[in-house]
């Protein structure tokens, strides 16, 4: 079970690329997880769901689109229009 | 709606930092190597076999994760060689900052080969890259043939598997060509050695395979 360490990185990640949009509200995030990159889905959405919560991400949607190899690739972030 | 489009790895920072360490150890020309199995499929006896076996002169260095305990580094520790335990204290796999961290105070450039012992777990270390030149799995014969197909990410992602504790073959039903199969089903470009480190059968095989990829880095 690593997919909370996983989370977490992901977590990261989003944070990076959301300082370039100070005050944006976050709808979903994007994720493409390989049948060969060892994440199980389920478990990843709820190790995410768990450390977003009381934070400005909470109740954020997690896209998990499957993929061929061994991808585990932050696609893209979806946010509210101001 | 406002869609950023990243298409970056999640464990960017991982992969940046394993990159780093790739610099590190092709610049100073050392091999390193990280062995990855269940628990109990013996990558600690092979590491001791490996430390015997080791051509005189060889400068190697092992790094040993596990959960708890330093009986690993112990273990180790009476062939001479530098080795140091990384404690993870709960954390399944090991990641690139702990290997970075725990290299400080060596030098590099005196090393030839740097074994990492990851910490006995089939999925979580799969996902990590170590900065290393290539992750090798073990598969101990009692484990049963099918673990290729169970585990696929590891076994797609290792340049070599070791089949160990093939002296225990007259006792156990596995059956090697079904192994073989299956290896080459997740990874049709494995290289496979069987070995025994009680017997010692096959080990010369896997210390030419080291050697030769030592050569390549020199």
């Amino acid at each position: 079970m690593h997919e909370l360490s996983i989370a977490c990185s992901l977590l990261d990640a989003v944070r990076v690329e959301l300082k370039a949009y100070p005050g944006a509200r976050v709808t979903a995030i994007g994720v493409r997880i390989g049948e060969l990159a060892g994440v199980d889905h389920e478990s990843l959405k709820f190790g995410f769901d768990a450390i977003v919560k009381d934070t400005e991400l909470d109740a954020t949607r997690l896209e998990i689109r499957s993929a061929g190899r061994d991808e585990l690739d932050l696609a893209f972030i979806e946010l509210e229009d101001a | 709606m406002t869609n950023i489009v990243v298409e970056k790895k999640v464990l960017n920072e991982n992969a940046r930092i394993a990159e780093e360490l790739r610099e590190q150890f092709h610049a100073s020309n050392v091999l390193v190597v990280n062995l990855i199995s269940s628990p109990g499929s013996g990558k600690t006896r092979l590491l001791e076999r490996t430390l015997e076996l080791l051509p005189a002169g060889t400068k190697a260095a092992v790094l040993t994760g596990d959960i708890q305990t330093d009986a690993d580094a112990t273990r180790l520790a009476r062939f001479g060689y530098p080795v140091r335990q990384i404690t993870t204290g709960g954390t399944c796999h090991l990641d690139a900052s702990m290997i970075r961290r725990h290299l400080e105070g060596w030098s590099l450039d005196e090393l030839d080969i740097l074994f990492i012992e990851n910490v006995g777990n089939l999925v979580c270390p799969s996902s990590y890259d170590l900065g290393e030149e290539a992750k090798i799995v073990l598969l101990s014969v009692p484990e049963g043939e099918e673990k290729p197909l169970k585990y696929p990410s590891i076994f797609f992602k290792s340049k070599l598997v070791l089949l160990t504790k093939t002296d225990l073959l007259p006792y156990v039903p596995f059956n090697l060509e079904t192994a073989r199969t299956n290896v080459h089903k997740s990874n049709p470009d494995a290289e496979i050695v069987e070995l025994s480190c009680q017997t010692g059968d096959g080990l010369a095989r896997w210390i030419e395979w080291l050697q030769a990829r030592m050569a390549v880095c020199v």
